[in-house]
């Protein structure tokens, strides 16, 4: 029963700290509270009995990534309000909520814990029964690694030339109104 | 040996196709030397196949679960239609030497004829229904290719994409027959699928019959979708005697008689096939009557005589079918190619303004009688036994009023077949023209086939032998040339048809000096609309276009709004999946 | 009223699968975007470790949540590049200004 207490808790401050990520109007609290979500993830995680997927989450999910955004908010810049919604935020709700109540009732009643399951180590499964798309995931973080790279020389190349391929004049405008 | 074969003639056109692909336009003359090499020795392959027909799968290639064996049966009905892809290619490649001398991106040009003859051969040799589909598109792509050839005519545009788009609505027929069968029967083999026809649901039997005669309506252009093959005259004249007279066509009366063991039984079926063969037969002799674009009226006859292999395979006539089928590509692959040696030579295709050809090519008019001959059905002609043995097919097996029809089709086809050759070679020169005798090239194919026109018809025995041996499924007659000849000499039906033959022929030799009348009667115009089936076609685009504006408004390119679209579409997967529950 | 285990890691899951939804539906911000796609993917790859505990596989469930992972960190990475390109060249992060459809 105290497990249980212990994992409704951590669900219910992940959603709080997403629910404060996704309202917030200004990106670095948004990013901190997500390095939040991804901590009580991971705690979750290890308390599931996967160490190893706790271990990365924390340090992909919630190290790298919140790195990344916060550079690429350094890069920018803050001053991005987020507007109002273009879908109206009581549909929005009700239509998230519908489909929250309807998967959690078909889910619920199927889980029940299973005790004495077998336990396979990770890293067996993940190199002996997973082995080709563990180096397919290899090749994708690679072409990933290239594909910033690509875009990030691009961006150098534009800012070193000051030509604006593409008329933002009219895009501005609409920013400032 | 028999596998080395089959993979000759599917690879060497193949192999052609992308060497000419890669060949530069600077060098003609090698593309032309390539084209000519790598077409006859697909045809030397093909007639080489004939010895070792058989109804041995003779390829069985695993390609996974899910498509299937690559199965290729090299039977009888597949060696002659893959005998006659090849052959009457070559032959067509031979004539564009001459007939494209001097024309930009020859490496197109060949590719695509060559990448088609492979294909071709392929879809008459497949095995597999999925691997027939495959081989089927290919076609529909290459003659969409090569209808468009010219692609700064916006006409020629038009009717590449006319012909694409509704050969596409048959080839969903098949792929649709294709995917019930493995559903129902876990194979793709044509084998298999006639095996069980006890065995499967009737609707679902039904299901993929009509789907095929769907397709092979589209395909050889039989009502309603006859519209296409019409506009596809705009593609160069080889490609019109090849693919849209001679092969590709034959296709959808090709899937007919591959199925018709398995759908014969299936109520309604073989009356449908009837019925479309006899009313395609029908119209599209009405538009030949007074068509004016040679090509064109070309066009309209090779519908009509399409629609007589369908009514046949109706019928019951599958052997008829296929002679005639096999005696009207060489005709009418020879009245193309001569046509398009007029053409080249008079630099116009309307009727109108031909006349008194005759004089200055004797060559081309001579072939071209012995071919319009052949379509009108006269002895001795192939086209003479092989429609006879059909209309007595109709007489004996169909319903009267069907062979009635039929009958009037006979006497249509006469009728339009001696104004054509009296509009372009006979008659007074209306227009001073000056054409010249056709090129050394031309003369050789198109001499070739005259020859077929006569001779053809004398294999009807070994081709019944053939298929009589290696067709497992359909139950052919074997009948040698002898008893085909007493058969139908003797018979009074022939005496009849032939009686309407040549009422047609006195029609026309009676009102001939109005033929070359400028003026556009009301009944052309309705000829030229199709009766209505060019206003269906333009509706069907309009509605689509106008489907395609409504439906525009729903791509905002708003990402919340698609996220809402998924997330609307996964509670409605949700509420279904509980309520089936 | 006793709660399994695991249904409370359920009640957790759907409650920021919620949240995340909703963050999709009413965000506009492209870097708010790629942020509320994280806070789906954590969901994710808990209710992977859970089904593969709940079906009796526990090393097969947590593989493909290690996979996820390492694939989403990629997403990641190239959207949040794409977005920095789509600033420099557009002037703006509003998702519904870039779009050039106009339905």
């Amino acid at each position: 029963m105290i497990e249980s207490v212990c994992y409704l808790l951590l669900g219910m401050g992940a959603a709080f700290c997403a629910y404060r990520a996704m309202i917030s109007n200004h990106l670095l609290p948004s990013t901190l509270y997500l390095a939040c979500v991804s901590a009580l993830a991971s705690i979750t995680l290890y308390m599931l009995g996967a160490q190893e997927v706790a271990v990365i989450e924390l340090s992909v999910g919630a190290g790298l990534v919140t790195v990344l955004l916060v550079y690429a908010i350094s890069v920018v810049g803050e001053d991005n309000l987020d507007p109002s919604s273009i879908i109206p935020k009581p549909l929005a709700f009700v239509l998230v909520s519908t489909i929250a109540i309807l998967a959690a009732s078909m889910v619920y009643p199927l889980l029940t814990s299973v005790n004495g399951a077998e336990q396979v180590p990770l890293a067996q499964v993940l190199w002996k029964e997973r082995a080709l798309d563990v180096w397919v995931q290899v090749a994708l973080i690679f072409s990933g690694v290239m594909g910033v790279l690509g875009l990030l020389s691009e961006k150098e190349q534009k800012n070193r030339s000051h030509e604006e391929v593409i008329p933002s004049v009219e895009l501005e405008k609409e920013v400032h109104v | 040996m028999t596998a080395i074969l089959v993979s000759l003639v599917i690879g060497i056109p193949w192999i052609g196709a992308l060497i000419l692909w890669r060949t530069s336009d600077e060098a003609p003359r090698l593309q032309h030397t390539l084209a000519v090499a790598f077409s006859i020795a697909a045809g030397l392959s093909s007639l080489a196949l004939l010895p070792y027909a058989t109804s041995n799968t003779v390829i069985d290639i695993p390609m996974g679960s899910v498509f299937g064996n690559l199965t290729f049966t090299p039977d009888g009905l597949a060696v002659t239609l893959t005998i006659i892809a090849c052959v009457i290619g070559s032959l067509a490649v031979i004539f564009s030497v001459d007939y494209m001398k001097g024309e930009a991106q020859l490496s197109r040009y060949y590719a695509f004829v060559l990448l088609f003859i492979g294909a071709m051969a392929g879809l008459v040799l497949s095995g597999s229904i999925l691997f027939m589909f495959f081989f089927w598109e290919i076609t529909a792509l290459c003659s969409y290719a090569l209808i468009s050839f010219y692609n700064d005519d916006p006409k020629a545009v038009a009717g590449g994409i006319k012909a694409l788009i509704i050969t596409q609505v048959g080839g969903v027929g098949l792929l649709a027959g294709a995917l019930i069968t493995y559903a129902t029967l876990g194979s793709y083999q044509i084998s298999d699928l006639i095996n069980n026809t006890e065995s499967m649901p009737a609707n679902l039997l039904g299901l993929i019959a009509f789907g095929f005669l769907l397709a092979a309506a589209a395909k050889s252009a039989q009502f309603p979708f006859h519209t296409w093959l019409p506009d596809a005259m705009e593609a160069p004249t080889p490609i019109s005697a090849l693919i849209h007279a001679a092969t590709m066509v034959n296709a959808g009366v090709y899937l007919l008689a591959r199925f018709y063991p398995a759908f014969v039984h299936v109520p309604g079926w073989a009356l449908s096939v009837t019925i479309v063969g006899l009313i395609s037969a029908l119209i599209t002799a009405f538009m030949a009557l007074t068509a004016t674009d040679l090509k064109r009226a070309l066009a309209y006859s090779t519908v009509s005589q399409l629609g007589y292999m369908v009514y046949a395979i109706g019928v019951g006539g599958f052997f008829a079918s296929q002679f005639h089928l096999l005696s009207h590509a060489v005709f009418k692959a020879l009245l193309f190619l001569a046509a398009g040696a007029v053409i080249h030579a008079a630099g116009t295709r309307d009727m109108r303004r031909m006349g008194a050809l005759g004089r200055q090519m004797p060559f081309v008019r001579n072939v071209f009688i012995l071919g319009a001959l052949a379509l009108m059905g006269l002895p001795i002609l192939n086209g003479f036994w092989s429609k006879e043995l059909i209309l007595e097919m109709g007489l004996t097996h169909g319903p009267l009023w069907a062979y009635v029809g039929m009958l009037l089709v006979a006497g249509m086809t006469a009728f339009y077949t001696l104004r054509m050759t009296w509009l372009v070679f006979f008659g007074k020169a209306r227009e001073a023209l000056h054409v010249h005798e056709t090129g050394i090239a031309m003369k050789i194919s198109l001499g070739l086939l005259a020859i077929g026109t006569f001779t053809t018809w004398l294999l009807a025995g070994p081709f019944s032998h053939m298929l009589q041996q290696t067709l497992v499924f359909h139950s052919v007659t074997e009948l040698t040339t002898l008893e085909l000849v007493e058969e139908i000499l003797f018979t009074p039906a022939t005496y009849g048809a032939l009686a309407v033959v040549t009422l047609g022929l006195g029609i026309f030799w009676l009102g001939r000096k109005q033929a070359a009348v400028g003026k556009e009667a009301r009944f052309d115009i309705l000829s030229r609309e199709s009766f209505g089936f060019e206003w269906l076609n333009r509706q069907v685009t309009s509605l689509t276009l106008q489907a395609g504006s409504a439906l525009q408004k729903t791509q905002t390119g708003k990402l919340n709004w698609n996220v809402m679209g998924i997330l609307g579409a996964l509670l409605a997967v949700l509420a279904f999946l509980l309520w089936s529950a | 009223m006793t709660l399994d285990p695991l249904n409370a890691v359920l009640i957790g899951v759907i409650l920021l699968l919620a949240v995340g939804f909703y963050g999709l539906l009413i965000t506009r911000n492209l870097i708010k975007i790629v942020l509320v796609l994280q806070i789906l993917v954590k969901a994710v790859v808990i209710a992977l470790v859970l089904a593969g505990k709940a079906s009796g596989q526990p090393g097969l469930g947590q593989s493909i949540a290690a996979t996820v992972i390492v694939a989403d960190t990629i997403v990641a990475v190239v959207a949040l590049a794409l977005a920095v390109q789509v600033r420099i060249r557009f002037g703006t992060l509003d998702l519904s200004k870039i779009s050039s459809l106009r339905g």
